[in-house]
């Protein structure tokens, strides 16, 4: 069987990879094997999910270690975006001299991280590699951080753009003086203004790296093709991962604007860090308060200003998640994290989130 | 770590550089500290323009004003502010270069060639730092036009500054007439005394750790650093000793109600206890000063809360006494 995806989106600063990172240990304990791959990790993720260092190829996260009650498992990733560009060359090279030939190009080396969006569609690659190549029931992708949701999730498409050997083949053509450096870009004139402008060596550059690239751009095409089918597999969610403050809302929406126009499925709201109000009223309070005459009148405020605060600012929270709850689809969940007290420094911090988390959109 | 005592904060530049970059994280608040700052130098009769990169147009919202664009608009007074898109920059630069918008479109919206062009590493930094140059050379009537330059730099997901990212397109060109360009936007903004950073950091644990791995690759450019600010920084509501000396006296009062406000006022202590040693830890990794922006209840939203942020941020430590020797 093929391995289920989920995908975490949403703007900087949300929490996105801690949350990602949570989901994964969540869906381990309810008997998945998990795959994570996160983006741009802080270096204390891997601290926090006991492993040494996180990088390209999967570690067991030892989560046995405070839920010895698991069946499922988690290996965590790190995506290495030029690690994995460079793979697929070798893959997809036809010859090995044709693949050191990209790998050695200059233009390539300084752009592979960045051509297409390439790092975004890196990471679906690896996506698309772990979901069928590994042995993993699920696999949670922390997404890197965008601008646009559409720069995410249109990667593939400029990606089998790109790739397109139509394209290519108008690119570089025969020159006449022999060979394939030679390029036209479509004019003389063309050719002329861009080496004016950035220079020569750029565009010799240029002209050798699509020289090179033709041998494998078919299969880096189809390849892209897959991808963008696996966005849209019924089985796959995007989570919106979002804080409750109102620019990260905005981002959460506009995501879901995106994804229902692309035909993505949407799993639900990942409201992070949220606040519960007081049980107690204010005037409980303050009627509890009144007697207690040994009580400083600065601990008195302090404890008026703790009250009044968490209640206000619980207000905003509740109204943000109602908003996000008329605003998805019908019946799609909105789960609310809470604010936990300390920071998140190890795995039984990350394990505590569980309830708060989706364990499984399949099972259901 | 070399640990100092928090009642000596290093004192703030008595001059500021012409232009300053404000960088950080995404998230952190890097447009309400640039918008401060902005507001501040306004307030010192600065003419100032904000510049917004990568498409952002935050800045007039701010000031409760509508949309800005590519050309500054005024958002109130002293302040101009403008959206610097990629593109938009690209455009401008060919035009200047080859005089003929014709040609521009011919090859950069053309579909194919675009993207090639566009993964040239550090162009879009390079070319939006180029307008940058232009707003500091503009002369209006034989003086610059602008006393001022504030730039929110886009958020960067690495830690990588718009000034490094350049850098790497300078390697890539070598020669030509891009590097000559990019060779004279380095020349004024890599000189401390024409052009600062102003980092922005969070008061919690793993934003300062980030701040702190910026400084570390910094390299050359940390001269350039003139102020850290940390935003969002919630007041201490009472001292710790007379909290934990007051608590069994709350306790005692075996109300339901007093220990729940026991422990929303313990949560709300222990934030701040974090964010004091946050602190710490940021002004014993870098050696500029660090100032608090506090929180506001509510978003940031109104000139008038822009000037409460700059006056806070240029306060004479009323908190904590100056110090007696800052290089000591």
């Amino acid at each position: 069987m093929t391995a289920r995806i989920v995908i975490c989106c949403g703007s900087g600063g949300v929490g996105k990879t801690t949350v990602s990172a949570a989901v994964a240990l969540r869906m381990a304990r309810e008997g998945h094997r998990v795959a994570v791959l996160t983006i741009d990790p802080a270096r204390r993720l891997a601290d926090s999910l006991g492993i040494g260092e996180l990088t390209n190829t999967a570690r067991r996260v030892p989560l046995h270690t405070v839920a010895p009650d698991a069946t499922g498992t988690v290996d965590a990733m790190m995506l290495d975006a030029k690690s994995t560009f460079d793979e697929l060359v070798r893959r997809w090279s036809p010859t090995e001299e044709a693949a050191e030939r990209v790998l050695r190009n200059r233009y390539y080396q300084a752009a592979s991280a960045r051509l297409g969006g390439s790092h975004e569609y890196m990471a679906m690659e690896r996506l698309l590699q772990l979901w069928k190549e590994g042995p993993y029931d699920v696999v949670v992708l922390d997404t890197p951080p965008t601008r646009h949701a559409l720069d995410f999730l249109q990667a593939p498409d400029r990606m089998a753009g790109l790739m397109d050997q139509g394209v290519l083949r108008w690119l570089v053509m025969p020159s006449t003086k022999g060979g394939w450096r030679a390029l036209e870009f479509g004019s003389e004139a063309v050719a002329r203004v861009l080496k004016r402008l950035v220079g020569r060596s750029v565009i010799g550059e240029i002209a050798e790296f699509f020289d090179a690239f033709r041998t494998l751009a078919d299969r880096m095409r189809d390849r892209s093709v897959e991808v963008r089918a696996l966005l849209r597999d019924p089985h796959t969610r995007f989570v919106l991962v979002t804080s409750p403050a109102p620019t990260a809302r905005a981002e959460a929406l506009y995501f879901l604007e995106v994804l229902q126009a692309q035909d993505m499925p949407f799993g639900g709201f990942l409201v992070n860090r949220t606040v519960p109000a007081p049980i107690h009223a204010t005037a409980t309070l303050d009627a509890a308060l009144e007697p207690a005459e040994g009580l400083a009148a600065s601990v008195r405020s302090a404890l008026r200003q703790a009250h009044a605060h968490r209640t206000s600012v619980a207000a905003t929270h509740a109204e943000a998640i109602s908003d996000l709850r008329a605003a998805g689809p019908q019946g799609a969940p909105c789960w609310a994290i809470p604010e936990q007290p300390h920071d998140l420094h190890d795995l039984a911090g990350l394990v505590a989130l569980g309830p708060y988390l989706p364990a499984g959109f399949w099972s259901t | 770590m070399t640990t100092e005592p928090s009642d000596t904060p290093r004192p703030l530049p008595a001059t500021w550089p012409r232009v300053l970059v404000v960088t950080g994280k995404g998230g952190v608040g890097k447009t309400t500290v640039a918008a401060s700052l902005a507001t501040h130098f306004a307030a010192r009769g600065d003419r100032t323009i904000l510049v917004e990169t990568s498409g952002a147009r935050v800045v007039p919202g701010l000031f409760q004003r509508s949309s800005s664009g590519y050309a500054p608009v005024q958002v109130a007074d002293r302040i101009s502010t403008l959206s610097i898109t990629p593109q938009a920059a690209l455009e401008d630069y060919v035009v200047q270069q080859i005089k003929v918008r014709r040609l521009f479109k011919l090859v950069f919206r053309n579909r194919i060639m675009g993207p090639f062009i566009e993964a040239v590493p550090g162009l879009h930094d390079a070319l939006q730092l180029g307008k940058v140059m232009d707003l500091e050379r503009e002369r209006t009537r034989g003086r610059p036009t602008w006393d001022r330059i504030i730039v929110d730099a886009p958020a960067t997901g690495h830690g990588l500054t718009m000034l490094g990212s350049a850098r790497a397109m300078m390697d890539m060109t070598r020669a030509g007439p891009m590097y000559e360009g990019l060779k004279q936007v380095h020349e004024v903004l890599d000189d401390p005394t024409t052009t600062g950073l102003v980092l922005v950091a969070l008061p919690e644990e793993m934003p300062v750790n980030e701040t702190l791995d910026l400084w570390d690759r910094l390299g050359e450019s940390r001269a350039q650093v003139r102020l850290c600010v940390l935003n969002q920084v919630r007041p201490r509501p009472l001292d710790r000793a007379e909290w934990d000396a007051a608590r069994p006296a709350v306790q005692s009062l075996a109300s339901a109600a007093a220990g729940e406000a026991a422990d929303l006022l313990e949560h709300w202590m222990c934030r701040v206890d974090r964010q004091d040693e946050a602190r710490a830890r940021l002004q014993g990794g870098l050696p500029v000063p660090v100032r608090d922006l506090t929180q506001l209840p509510h978003r940031v939203g109104s000139h008038q809360d822009l000037t409460g942020l700059a006056t806070e941020l240029f306060a004479a430590s009323t908190r904590r006494p100056p110090p007696s020797d800052p290089t000591a």
